[in-house]
C-alpha cells in the first residue's frame, strides 16, 4: 500500500467555537449557544446529526444538534452527565471549545415529505427531535399530519418551555407533553398529561399510515416500539436515534459498534428494520 | 506478474545490510525464554528466525499504542504530524501480513488516517515463512499464505530463501544489489512448492470456517458464552495482542495550569467494562459475557464488521495470552459446530480432551488449560492458569 498522501489532515481536528450564551433550561440542562468563526461543514447540520464537542483538557463527547439548521451559530442542549459535560458547565461566556462534524445520518426528512408523522421524545431526547420539528414546521405544507409526544419523569424537567407554549397553540400539529410526576403550579398554556410516552401513543390519533421518529433514553425504545407496533406501524416506518459514546465519530474507534455497524456512520438514526441483533441494540441492563 | 529470486542463506548478512540501507530494521527478537518481540536489530544474529508469534503484532508500528494527534496552547490548536523515518519490518508471517492488510483497509477507509498511513507508506514489509504450532489456525481462516500485503516474502527452502517480490519497492531493493540474488531454478521452485505443501499438512488444529457467520448467528444463545464469559477477567489481554483489533480511545492530557495540553489516541479494549457505556450510566455490554461474545462475533462473523472483513487471522496470540484460557478459538468454534475438540495442551489431563459438550464448562476449553504455560513470561498469567487447571481437573 503506497497510495497514501502525506499531506492528509487528521479527521480529529476541531473548529474553534466561542461560547456566546448559556441559558438555564431546567435542573442540570442548559442550552449552550456557540458562535463559529469558520463553520465549514458545520454550517449545515441536518436534523438528527451530531457533532463532537471538545473541551480542551477534558475530552470530547458526541452531542446532538438541537437546532434545525446552522450557519455561524450552533445550539447544544446539554445535561451535566459526564466528564466533558461537567467541564462545559464550568465554562463562562467568551471561553472557547472545539467542535467537529456534523456526523452521522440524521432523520431521512426527504422520505417524510407528504407523510403523516409522529415525533416521540423522551427526556433529553427532545434535543434532536427539536431539530426535526423545526425543519418540518419551516416547510409545514410539505408534510401530512404531525403529532409530537414528549415525555419526562418530572414536570420540572421540561425543556424548551417557551417553545412548547407556542407549539401547543398551533392548530396544524398535535402536541402531548407527559410527565410521570407533575410537581408545582401548572403553567398556563402547558397542558400536562400524567403518564409516560407510551400512554400518549395510546391516546394520540395515530394509525398505520404514520411514520415515527423516536429519540430518548435507551430504556424507552423497547416499550415505545411495542406501542407503535400496536398502533399498526411496521418496522420500516419507525426510525430510532440510538445513543452511543462515539470517541472518533468517523467509523474507526469501535466504541459505537452495534449490530454490525458503526452508529456514528450508519446512524445515529436507524430505520428499525435495518437494525440487527436487537437485544444488544435497544435493550440494556 | 510476480517476480521471484533466490537468496543463499550464507548471503543473508548482505541482504540484511541491504535492508538497513532502506531504513531501520525491526525483526522478532527473543525477549525471554519463550517470548519474542518486534524490536530494532542491528545485526542479523539478533534476529529470532524461529519466532512464530511475537507478543504484540506488527500493528504497533503504524497504529501506535499511544500517539498525540493534536496539541493546544493559549495560541490555538494544531495538528501533530507523525515523525516518520523509513523502516523495514522483517520476519512477518502470513497471518501478520493479512492482519496488516486488514488494518490498512480500516485506516485507509474514508476518512483516511494520516498518522497510520504516513508510517505505513514509509515501511517495507519483508515476510518470512513459518511452520505452524498447536495454536496456529491461519489455514482455517484462509490466511495461511502471503497475499498482497507485502513487499518481499522469504520462504525457507533449505540452504536458500525463495524470494517472492511483490511491489516496485521490493523490486528496486533487489535490483540495487542484484548480484546477491540468483534466478530461481526448477529445483528451487520445487523446493518452494514442497515447503508449502508440507506446511499445509502440518497444522495440528483446524476447523471449517465457511459456515462461521451462520454458526455465530445460530449459536448466539449457546450456553458456551456464559461458560466462557463467566471465567473472563476483563483484563483485555486479547485485544492488544490481536493483529486486527483496531479500537481506540481519545484522551486529553492537560498541563497543570490547563493552558496547554494534547489530545492523544490510545489503544482501547472492548473487554473493558466502560467500553460501551454512555453518559448517564447505561452500559450496553455490562457483563463479561456480553463483551466476550461481542469480541468473538467481531472476529469470526466476517459480515458483521462494518468494513466487511472477517477480522480473525488465526495467529493464536489471544489463545496464548489469555490468562483464563477462554480465547481458545479453535476449540470454541469446534464446540459451536458440534464437533470434537482438539487436544493442544502439552500436559494432558484426565478429561481435558473430551468431546464437545462433554463436561460442561471445561469441555471446549479444557484443552486450553496448558496453553498459557508457554505464553510470555507473565507471572500473573501463570498463577491464574495454575488455579484454573485445578478447577478443570475437578470437573
Amino acid at each position: 500500500m503506497h497510495k497514501s498522501d502525506t499531506c492528509l489532515n487528521t479527521p480529529f481536528m476541531p473548529t474553534k467555537a466561542l461560547l456566546r450564551a448559556i441559558v438555564p433550561m431546567s435542573q442540570d440542562n442548559f442550552l449552550f449557544q456557540f458562535r463559529i468563526e469558520e463553520p465549514g461543514p458545520l454550517s449545515s447540520c441536518a436534523p438528527g446529526q451530531f457533532i463532537q464537542l471538545w473541551i480542551p483538557g477534558a475530552g470530547e463527547a458526541p452531542i446532538s444538534v438541537c437546532s434545525g439548521s446552522v450557519d455561524g451559530s450552533l445550539e447544544l442542549c446539554v445535561r451535566k452527565a459526564g466528564r466533558v459535560t461537567s467541564a462545559l458547565f464550568n465554562l463562562v461566556e467568551g471561553d472557547w471549545v472545539g467542535l467537529r462534524g456534523p456526523y452521522g445520518s440524521g432523520f431521512p426528512v426527504k422520505d417524510y415529505v407528504g407523510k403523516d408523522l409522529v415525533l416521540i421524545a423522551g427526556g433529553l431526547g427532545v434535543a434532536p427531535i427539536r431539530s426535526l420539528w423545526q425543519y418540518i414546521l419551516d416547510r409545514r405544507e410539505q408534510f401530512g399530519k404531525l403529532v409530537l409526544i414528549y415525555g419526562m419523569r418530572h414536570s420540572e424537567m421540561l425543556l424548551f418551555r417557551q417553545e412548547f407554549k407556542l407549539l401547543l397553540r398551533r392548530k396544524d400539529m398535535h402536541v402531548f407533553i407527559a410527565a410521570e410526576e407533575v410537581i408545582g403550579p401548572d403553567l398556563p398554556s402547558v397542558s400536562w398529561q400524567l403518564g409516560r410516552v407510551t400512554d400518549m401513543i395510546k391516546l394520540a390519533e395515530i394509525d398505520e399510515c404514520f411514520l415515527a421518529a423516536v429519540c430518548g433514553p435507551p430504556v424507552m425504545y423497547k416499550y415505545v416500539v411495542t406501542e407503535l407496533q400496536n398502533k399498526g406501524l411496521k418496522n420500516d416506518n419507525i426510525w430510532l436515534s440510538l445513543e452511543r459514546h462515539m470517541k472518533c465519530a468517523v467509523g474507526k474507534c469501535g466504541h459505537c459498534f452495534v449490530g454490525g455497524t458503526f452508529t456514528c456512520r450508519e446512524g445515529p438514526v436507524f430505520r428499525m428494520d435495518t437494525l440487527r441483533f436487537l437485544p444488544e441494540v435497544i435493550e440494556c441492563s | 506478474m510476480q517476480r521471484s529470486a533466490v537468496l543463499s542463506k550464507n548471503r543473508f548478512p548482505d541482504f540484511f545490510d541491504l535492508l538497513k540501507e532502506f531504513g531501520a530494521v525491526f525483526a522478532p527478537r527473543r525477549v525471554s525464554q519463550k517470548s519474542f518481540s518486534f524490536k530494532q536489530v542491528d545485526h542479523p544474529s539478533e534476529i529470532a528466525f524461529e519466532a512464530l508469534r511475537t507478543i504484540l503484532p506488527p500493528k504497533k508500528f503504524f497504529f501506535q499504542q499511544r500517539e498525540t494527534i493534536i496539541s493546544y496552547d493559549k495560541d490555538g490548536v494544531k495538528e501533530v504530524k507523525p515523525k516518520v523515518a523509513p523502516q523495514v519490518i522483517f520476519g512477518l508471517h502470513p497471518c501478520d501480513l493479512t492482519g496488516l492488510g486488514i488494518m490498512d483497509k480500516i485506516y485507509a477507509a474514508d476518512p483516511p488516517d494520516p498518522h497510520y498511513l504516513t508510517r505505513r507508506k514509509a515501511t517495507l514489509l519483508v515476510g518470512l515463512s513459518c511452520m505452524p504450532d498447536k495454536h496456529c489456525f491461519c489455514k482455517a481462516m484462509g490466511t495461511d499464505s502471503p497475499t498482497s500485503d507485502y513487499d518481499l516474502f522469504l520462504t525457507d527452502i533449505g540452504d536458500d530463501y525463495f524470494l517472492q517480490i511483490h511491489t516496485a519497492a521490493g523490486q528496486s531493493l533487489i535490483e540495487s544489489q542484484s548480484e546477491l540474488f540468483g534466478a530461481a531454478s526448477e529445483i528451487n521452485k520445487q523446493g518452494f512448492k514442497d515447503f508449502w505443501t508440507t506446511r499445509d499438512q502440518a497444522f495440528p488444529s483446524h476447523f471449517e470456517s465457511e459456515n462461521l457467520p451462520a454458526i455465530m448467528d445460530l449459536e448466539w444463545d449457546n450456553k458456551i458464552w456464559d461458560d466462557l464469559g463467566n471465567r473472563c477477567l476483563s483484563c483485555g489481554n486479547c485485544t492488544p495482542v490481536c493483529p486486527t483489533c483496531y479500537c481506540f480511545d481519545m484522551v486529553d492530557v492537560a498541563s497543570l495550569h490547563a493552558q496547554e495540553g494534547e489530545r492523544a489516541r490510545e489503544w482501547d479494549s472492548c473487554q473493558f467494562v466502560g467500553f460501551a457505556k454512555v453518559a448517564g450510566g447505561t452500559n450496553f455490554r455490562p457483563g463479561p459475557v456480553d463483551r466476550l461474545k461481542f469480541w468473538y462475533r467481531h472476529k469470526l462473523h466476517g459480515f458483521e464488521d462494518p468494513h466487511g472483513l472477517q477480522t480473525c487471522v488465526g495467529c493464536g496470540r489471544c489463545t496464548e495470552s489469555c490468562p483464563s484460557g477462554i480465547d481458545d478459538i479453535v476449540n470454541v468454534v469446534l464446540r459451536l459446530q458440534g464437533k470434537p475438540s482438539v487436544l493442544v495442551t502439552d500436559t494432558p489431563k484426565a478429561g481435558g480432551g473430551s468431546s464437545a459438550g462433554g463436561c460442561g464448562s471445561s469441555a471446549g476449553c479444557g484443552a486450553a488449560g496448558g496453553t498459557c504455560g508457554d505464553a510470555h513470561d507473565n507471572s500473573q498469567s501463570g498463577y491464574l492458569q495454575i488455579e484454573r487447571r485445578g478447577d478443570d481437573s475437578d470437573a
